[in-house]
């Protein structure tokens, strides 16, 4: 049985980081270029994040992430290329259909911001062990419940859907049809998932009363098999972030003032 | 489906037995999903597990599930995803109050809660869409109504939300009525009964 | 006073009609190991959870009379102050995984984490507990990849790492394979020879009769008797409360063979001792 968490521990300088700091710069990464607007500092951040991403031997990593987000945005291209309102030079035609610069120009914005997100998502996500994420959320203050309820998920979830094959496998040597007419296979969908749902309620009384015999309610300070500890980078990258993100905010108040502007 | 129950359908004491329930929910959501790709159905079918807990154990259980699954999704195959959370999370909000109210008993009152579950999940996800992907869903019938009504604007965003949302939700409810019906009752009792003394 | 006390216990679960209990009245004492047994419906894994106030606290539900464990009443304690006194281990040991652990050692340390036991003490006390479960091996394991009676004992080293004086265990073999039933039963042992209070619902009724100074017989929650296994196996009416008696009991029956107060053997060794050192005894294997 394995996690489905994304984590592998390299020993990485991003490794060392807390969670906190690796979540700061999700914010920064997404908040720095709103706020200043301008592809450049998104193209910018977006390269940082891949070469973060590539020092820490990750970045293969990230590939089924971009394949999954890929292709919706595959899609977007399409249809804002094709089929944006309003005024439009053409690009080039396919049949009936016009390509529109402004429509490809829009949905380059929108493919540049998307990967810019979920390559700094990644920087977080591929470089951060579920367990130490849930310490940090529990040393701000978050009830280690709900703490206990975000960690396990990476194991419960692989465990049901582990389950998913069987039961197919058995529902089929019953005769039950899953392929055919919408209806059919609209027939087919509550005996697929009614035994899933029914076992994985049973499991969740038992493991309530497994939890409850092990403090589960304790209201002691929880303390920390292996407490994560950040290594001496850690400071200096959060004040650096931090100064970043005021930076960010000074220029945006400026600009709205009308103090400087960026070079469209 | 208990009618109208007593207290406050808010209330935050979360016992152990809500709090697991919470990691059983996203996985029937994950399940759901899996299945409706693998029947090919033109329906997401990923938010029984939220309605489901959402009726067993009130709006705030309905809600952490809801929004939990997108952010474990967002870990772990799509980053974007968490923020639709939020859609999720509004979901659960209004089956739990709808359930909380007694309005999960008959067809009718499944449908109203499919329709106020679809318009809340179309209020939330479509600024949203408008934010991260310049306003389609990547559903092909939704994104089809899109396209023809020119790729951009509220409206033309909304009405690739609901085609996408509407009907699967009120899909989604009738399957949620229909399980929580047969569910063992000594299951259900660990949310909502009461204690009584035989001295 | 008894370590722990059961007073007139009644129970029923909500949306129930019969009683799961019906009141039940005894006294176990410390260092005690009590065998409860019973057919399926009988009350026996109700009776395990009311010790540690699950019933009602968890599963809500009609209650009445008490249950005091070193007098401290367990419905007045919620669960996770009677857990540091009393374990449960139950039937199905994939469900007593917590899920939020990478490994086996991680995982026995759950409750001691909750507990704020400082890392240190942890450490020592897992790395005991595994010891005497003979688990150590699997440490680093995944703790969803071992197998059931690993799994068990896993789950039985993260009770043992509280230092309960009590330990309850609901059927601890029902859903492992014989290897891993007999892994379990050598920890069994393990913690009886220090001397642990156990009380065990358990199907394999030569154990049993080995392991058991008394035996708790319940039937449609009421306790029928409570008696030392000899006692209790010896009884006529075992079949209408659902219980088959251990093989060398029913042998040494329709032999007739019986010591002097009357009582009939539940054990090998009494078979053979009853039977006199004359070798016969070994052909009763």
């Amino acid at each position: 049985m394995k996690s489905i968490s994304l984590f592998e521990e390299k020993h990485s300088f991003l490794n060392g980081l807390s969670p906190e700091t690796k979540l700061l710069y999700v914010v920064v990464a997404i908040a720095f270029p709103a706020l200043v607007g301008g592809t450049v500092p998104q193209l910018a951040i977006m390269l940082l994040s891949i070469a973060l991403l590539a020092g820490s031997k990750i970045l293969t990593k990230s590939k089924p992430i971009i394949a999954v987000s890929g292709f919706v945005l595959l899609t977007v291209v399409i249809v804002q290329t094709f089929f944006r309102g309003g005024a439009y030079t053409e690009l080039f035609r396919i049949g009936p259909l016009v390509a529109r610069r402004e429509g490809f120009d829009y949905s380059l914005g929108i493919v540049l911001n998307v990967f810019n997100i979920i390559f700094a998502f990644c920087v977080f996500v591929l470089a951060t062990k579920p367990s130490d994420m849930m310490q940090s959320m529990v040393r701000r203050g978050i009830s280690p419940r709900l703490g206990y309820v975000f960690v396990s998920l990476f194991q419960i979830i692989p465990q049901m859907t582990e389950h998913t094959s069987t039961i197919t496998d058995a529902q089929r040597s019953r005769g039950m049809q899953t392929e055919g007419s919408l209806g059919t296979r609209v027939r087919a969908f509550l005996p697929l998932i009614s035994p899933v749902i029914m076992s994985s309620f049973t499991d969740t009384r038992e493991r309530s009363i497994a939890l409850e015999v092990r403090g589960f309610n304790s209201h002691e300070r929880k303390t920390f098999l292996d407490e994560f500890v950040p290594s001496s980078a850690d400071r200096p990258v959060r004040i650096a972030l931090l100064a970043l993100l005021t930076l960010g905010v000074a220029f945006f108040v400026l600009r709205i003032v009308g103090v400087v502007s960026w070079p469209r | 489906m208990s009618s109208k129950r007593e207290g406050s359908p808010w209330s935050l004491k979360l016992n152990t037995a809500s709090l697991v329930l919470i990691p059983a929910a996203i996985g029937i959501n994950y399940v759901g999903k899996l299945f409706a790709s693998m029947l090919k159905l033109p329906l997401w079918l990923d938010s029984i597990g939220t309605c489901l807990s959402a009726c067993m154990a009130g709006p705030v259980v309905g809600a952490l599930s809801g929004f939990l699954t997108n952010v474990i999704y967002g870990l772990t195959m799509d980053p974007i995803s968490t923020v639709y959370g939020l859609t999720q999370a509004g979901i659960g909000i209004a089956v739990g109050l709808m359930a909380w109210y007694g309005h999960m008993r008959k067809a009718p009152g499944i449908l109203v809660a499919g329709l106020v579950a679809g318009l809340v999940a179309v209020c939330i996800s479509t600024p949203l869409n408008m934010a991260f992907w310049g306003g389609s869903t990547g559903n092909v019938w939704g994104d089809a109504a899109f396209a023809a009504m020119g790729s951009q604007g509220f409206l033309a965003s909304a009405v690739d939300e609901i085609i996408v949302d509407l009907p699967d939700k009120i899909v989604v409810l009738f399957i949620t009525a229909g399980i929580y019906k047969v569910l063992p009752k000594s299951l259900i009792s660990l949310y909502q009964a009461k204690d009584e003394s035989l001295d | 006073m008894a370590q722990i006390e059961v007073r007139n216990l009644k129970y029923r679960y909500p949306d129930a009609k019969r009683l799961a209990l019906d009141d039940v009245s005894c006294q176990i004492e410390r260092g005690e190991f009590v065998g409860v047994i019973g057919r399926n419906g009988a009350g026996k894994s109700t009776f395990t959870q009311a010790l540690l106030g699950l019933v009602p606290n968890f599963y809500h539900g009609a209650y009445g009379g008490s249950v005091t464990i070193d007098g401290q009443n367990v419905r007045e304690s919620s669960v996770d102050e009677l857990c540091r006194k009393v374990g449960l281990v139950f039937q199905n040991p994939f469900n007593q995984v917590t899920g939020s652990k990478l490994t086996v050692y991680e995982e026995i340390a759950f409750g001691l984490e909750n507990f704020g036991v400082p890392p240190k003490e942890m450490r020592r006390r897992i790395d005991a507990a595994m010891e005497l479960l003979d688990i150590a091996q699997y440490k680093d394991r995944a703790p969803f990849d071992l197998s059931g009676g690993q799994m068990q004992r896993m789950a039985l080293a993260g009770i043992i790492v509280m230092e309960p004086e009590v330990i309850v265990m609901d059927e601890p073999t029902s859903q492992l394979d014989p290897q891993g039933s007999e892994d379990v039963f050598r920890a069994v042992d393990v913690l009886r020879a220090q001397g642990k209070t156990i009380v065990m619902v358990e199907h394999k009724i030569e154990k049993i009769a080995a392991y058991s100074d008394r035996v708790m017989l319940l039937d449609e929650g009421r306790l029928v008797a409570m008696d030392t296994p000899r006692a209790i196996f010896s009884r006529d009416d075992l079949a209408e409360h659902g219980v088959v008696a251990p093989t060398y009991t029913q042998i040494c029956r329709q032999l007739g063979v019986r010591s002097a107060d009357g009582l009939y053997p539940v054990t090998l060794e009494e078979t053979r001792s009853l039977l006199g050192a004359g070798g016969r005894g070994g052909e009763v294997r």
